[in-house]
């Protein structure tokens, strides 16, 4: 049986880490570092895994306020972010289910008025 | 710890310098009051004053003298610039520094003095400041306080941790002689940005955003560039627990990076807004 060695390995573990310790109901990792390759910091870089936008609902973030949510975030990826060549750059958005479900409501809502604004055109 | 003597008259200037000891360091800071240059060099020089122990006899000692109201001495000593530092000592020039290079001062007045001892919460020199114009109003009408913090980047941190420690106790001293200054500079304005760059030049898409966002808001900060400062920069993330750039501080708390800056703003919580309506000279940093 052969493996197929990962091609995303900075990914795979913010993944792991972050499913193992949080259980989040909602995880979207989206991979920057193209967007930042440019970049002076990274001349001289290879590693195509350097800055991430991380998308987190979960029961973990629950009565804590932003800051320390994402000191949680930051010290479960520590070694990836210390490591010579590893994570840059990290976006986070750190939610409960709760204040997911507002602000789907509010992204209707706001459609919902943007569609009945041209409506009226 | 020392003082600054303010020299009002030249008799009491020339029996200062009778009293002092032949070996003690003499340093005369010529300035004229209005000149801001000036007022930099003297917070400098009564900061430098402050670390050395006031001793008897004395070892070191400082004196400020107007040069313009004191032409007499001034001619003396050739003064022909301000602000300008003479170091004395037994009466006769050791050295003159013109300009206003902190650094070079306090290096000079270690040299003849050997390094200031005393720790307090003003011992350490005041970076230079360079105060720009603020930039042209904004479409809310808004100005942004443009007073920079530019670090020299040579300018190291005098760790006057006093000179007899043993090697483990300075560097803990040292750490907390650093968390002691980053302490003042994240409460060195009610708003106090921490980025990569500087508002007018940012030098990362992150920082830039959270500057566009605060100058949108019409918000009023302070700003430290850590790109400028290895030891900032890396004493910060330490200090707060916090590994990453742009930080932005409100009354001394950390808020956080960009992230939940934006969200802040864009559920117009109260945090932010509260130092604006009650800074009414808007913010200054160190």
């Amino acid at each position: 049986m052969s493996t197929v060695v990962s091609q995303t390995p900075v990914e795979d573990v913010i993944r792991s880490k972050i499913v193992e310790a949080l259980k989040p109901s909602t995880l979207e990792i989206y991979n920057d570092s193209h967007l930042h390759s440019h970049h002076e910091a990274m001349r001289g870089g290879t590693s195509r895994e350097t800055h991430f936008r991380l998308v987190i609902t979960s029961a973990a973030f629950k009565s804590k306020m932003q800051p320390a949510r994402h000191r949680m975030v930051y010290s479960l990826l520590k070694e990836e972010m210390e490591r010579p060549g590893g994570i840059h750059a990290l976006q986070l958005r750190t939610r409960t289910l709760e204040e997911e479900g507002r602000q789907k409501e509010r992204e209707k809502q706001e459609q919902g008025e943007m569609i009945a604004d041209v409506e009226q055109l | 710890m020392s003082q600054v003597h303010d020299i009002t008259d030249e008799a009491s200037f020339h029996r200062y310098l009778d009293n002092l000891p032949s070996n003690s360091l003499a340093v005369l800071n010529f300035h004229t009051p209005w000149a801001a240059p000036c007022k930099q060099m003297s917070s400098v020089v009564s900061t430098l004053a402050d670390s050395y122990p006031l001793t008897s006899p004395s070892l070191v000692s400082f004196f400020s003298i107007n040069a313009e109201e004191l032409p007499d001495i001034s001619e003396q000593y050739d003064v022909a610039v301000v602000p300008f530092l003479v170091l004395l000592r037994d009466k006769k020039v050791l050295e003159t520094l013109s300009g206003s290079d902190a650094a070079k001062v306090r290096d000079a007045v270690e040299r003849h003095a050997g390094k200031g001892t005393v720790t307090t919460a003003k011992a350490e020199i005041p970076p230079l400041q360079k105060v720009k114009a603020p930039t042209a109003a904004d479409a809310n009408g808004v100005t942004e306080t443009a007073n920079s913090q530019d670090q020299l980047p040579s300018q190291s941190n005098p760790a006057t941790t006093g000179a007899s420690t043993a090697d483990g106790e300075t560097s803990s001293s040292e750490k907390a002689a650093l968390f002691a200054r980053l302490d003042k500079l994240v409460s060195a304005a009610p708003v106090m940005l921490f980025m990569k760059g500087t508002p007018s030049e940012p030098r990362c898409g992150f920082s830039r955003q959270v500057v566009s966002l605060l100058r949108g808001r019409g918000v009023r900060y302070g700003f430290f560039n850590i790109l400028a400062d290895e030891e900032v920069r890396q004493g910060l993330k330490e200090y707060s627990d916090w590994p990453t750039f742009p930080q932005l501080y409100v009354d001394k708390e950390l808020v956080g990076g960009l992230d939940i800056v934006s969200c802040s703003l864009s559920r117009e919580l109260a945090v932010l807004a509260s130092p604006i309506t009650l800074s009414a000279n808007g913010s200054s940093c160190r």
